[in-house]
């Protein structure tokens, strides 16, 4: 494939754009699988408050990414999958998704040029955000004991975040990206 | 890569802002059906359907570690809990002979004062799977479901005492909502005295508390609380927690009890639901 592809066109992204391994479909597809394994698997009773919602995650990773890949439909079936994984009311995860989501493309082509630590720090209002927006809605929906502990996950995923956004530079060639000088 | 990227700024699509606008109206619409009416109950059964399958292959490696660890088990271990478990058989039964005793006595005083014989119930036995990862609610996921013949409303106890009652019912899955849950309530009878109550749960792991009691209640710390049966959800009888001690809130008219939950609640994985009798009238003496 030519440089050309896959690429943001030359005038946002001055320098460093071509990527060893850009982003695939499956690529985007695996890793959001993986993610959602992980939400499913067995955690022990006693850290399950502390477990990051991985999906929503990667999502985010890839929102900035691959937006054409992963967008506001994408967000809306991994928010509802959510729902029903956690046996929430129905439709809390997917708005909270979709406000993510939403946020992330509006910044998308500035979140895209930083390293992912200061990257993390600019997403962390995602992370933390969408578990007090669940509560909150929650709660607006007539669920009134709230267990607080669960905002910690979304500090555990901002805490994350640069080691994922790492790996997952890493499979998209974005970490053999010439720094620029 | 397949296809180019569009690029958003000169594509033909709603732009960004419209079509999250139609999705935060979707969810909202979901949320609000999902307040009101019952009708995505099956949409929720059908996709835990799915995702039954893949959480349990998911959970098979860590059997498989367990159950590798369970095998390296030193002899001298097992022998010790043989013993133990002797002896436990032993009082077991002596207890199970007394049992029968005022079993039999129980009928015949039944069978004397022409009240009707109290609904048998089925036990299944079930196993936890996991714990629901929900902020708003104290639940847990057990390995039997529909398939296996579970509906929703059933107790749900443990070898101690009552843990729970089934809520949802999935095809090979069901939720139990725990004793501690804030909105769980379970009708009880103080067995000292034959006082009836209420104990809910407070949202904290293992608390119970009977609310709003009158200022001369007779239930001090140390009473016993069982099922009382009355509500035709639980069957009479059963463990349910053991008063730790009484307060007053400052200048509120009632007394609130603290209790302990007897059932392992958060503790065990093994759980028995109860089956109530197949519906049969109850005749009137």
């Amino acid at each position: 494939m030519t440089p050309a592809q896959g690429t943001r066109p030359k005038h946002f992204l001055p320098k460093g754009t071509e990527l060893v391994a850009p982003p695939t479909r499956i690529k985007v597809f695996g890793s959001l699988l993986l993610a959602l394994a992980l939400n499913l698997s067995p955690w022990v009773d006693s850290v399950r408050w502390l477990v990051p919602d991985f999906a929503f995650m990667v999502l985010l990773y890839w929102n900035i990414r691959a937006p054409w890949f992963a967008g506001l439909g994408m967000a809306f079936v991994l928010g509802l999958i959510a729902d029903v994984d956690r046996g929430l009311h129905m439709g809390l995860s997917s708005l909270a998704y979709c406000l993510a989501t939403f946020l992330v493309l509006s910044l998308q082509r500035r979140l895209e040029n930083f390293d992912a630590f200061s990257q993390g720090l600019q997403v962390a209002p995602m992370l933390l955000g969408k578990d007090a927006l669940v509560l909150v809605l929650g709660f607006w929906f007539g669920h009134h004991s709230i267990d607080w502990r669960w905002l910690a996950a979304g500090v555990v995923s901002a805490l994350l975040w640069p080691l994922l956004a790492w790996l997952l530079d890493v499979l998209t060639g974005h970490a053999s990206k010439p720094q620029p000088d | 890569m397949s296809q180019p990227p569009k690029n958003p700024l000169f594509s033909r699509e709603m732009g960004l802002s419209a079509r999250f606008g139609l999705y935060v109206l979707a969810s909202l619409v979901i949320a609000g059906v999902e307040a009101r009416y019952d009708v995505l109950h099956s949409v929720r059964v059908g996709v835990n359907g799915l995702l039954g399958p893949v959480r349990v292959t998911l959970a098979r490696p860590w059997e498989w570690l367990r159950e590798a660890g369970d095998f390296f088990v030193i002899h001298g271990a097992l022998q010790a809990e043989n013993r133990r478990l002797r002896q436990e058989r032993e009082h077991l039964l002596a207890y199970q002979l007394d049992r029968q005793a005022l079993q039999a006595e129980n009928r015949h005083l039944r069978a004397s004062l022409e009240l009707p014989r109290p609904p048998g119930v089925t036990p299944i036995h079930a196993e936890i799977m996991q714990t629901a990862p929900d902020p708003f609610m104290h639940r847990v996921i057990i390995n039997r479901g529909s398939t296996q013949g579970l509906a929703a409303g059933w107790p749900v106890i443990d070898g101690a005492g009552l843990v729970g009652q089934v809520t949802r019912v999935f095809a090979f899955t069901a939720e139990v909502t725990l004793l501690t849950d804030k909105d769980q309530g379970a009708p009880v009878m103080n067995m000292r005295n034959g006082l009836r109550l209420i104990v809910s749960g407070t949202g904290t792991q293992n608390l119970l508390e009977v609310r709003f009691l009158g200022m001369h209640a007779d239930i001090k710390a140390g009473d016993w609380l069982y099922t009382s049966g009355i509500d035709g959800v639980y069957p009479m009888g059963i463990p349910v927690a053991k008063v730790m001690n009484t307060s007053q809130a400052h200048g509120a008219p009632f007394i609130q009890a603290q209790c302990r939950p007897l059932g392992g609640v958060g503790r065990y994985r093994q759980l028995t639901v109860l089956r109530p009798a197949p519906a049969s009238p109850v005749e009137k003496p």
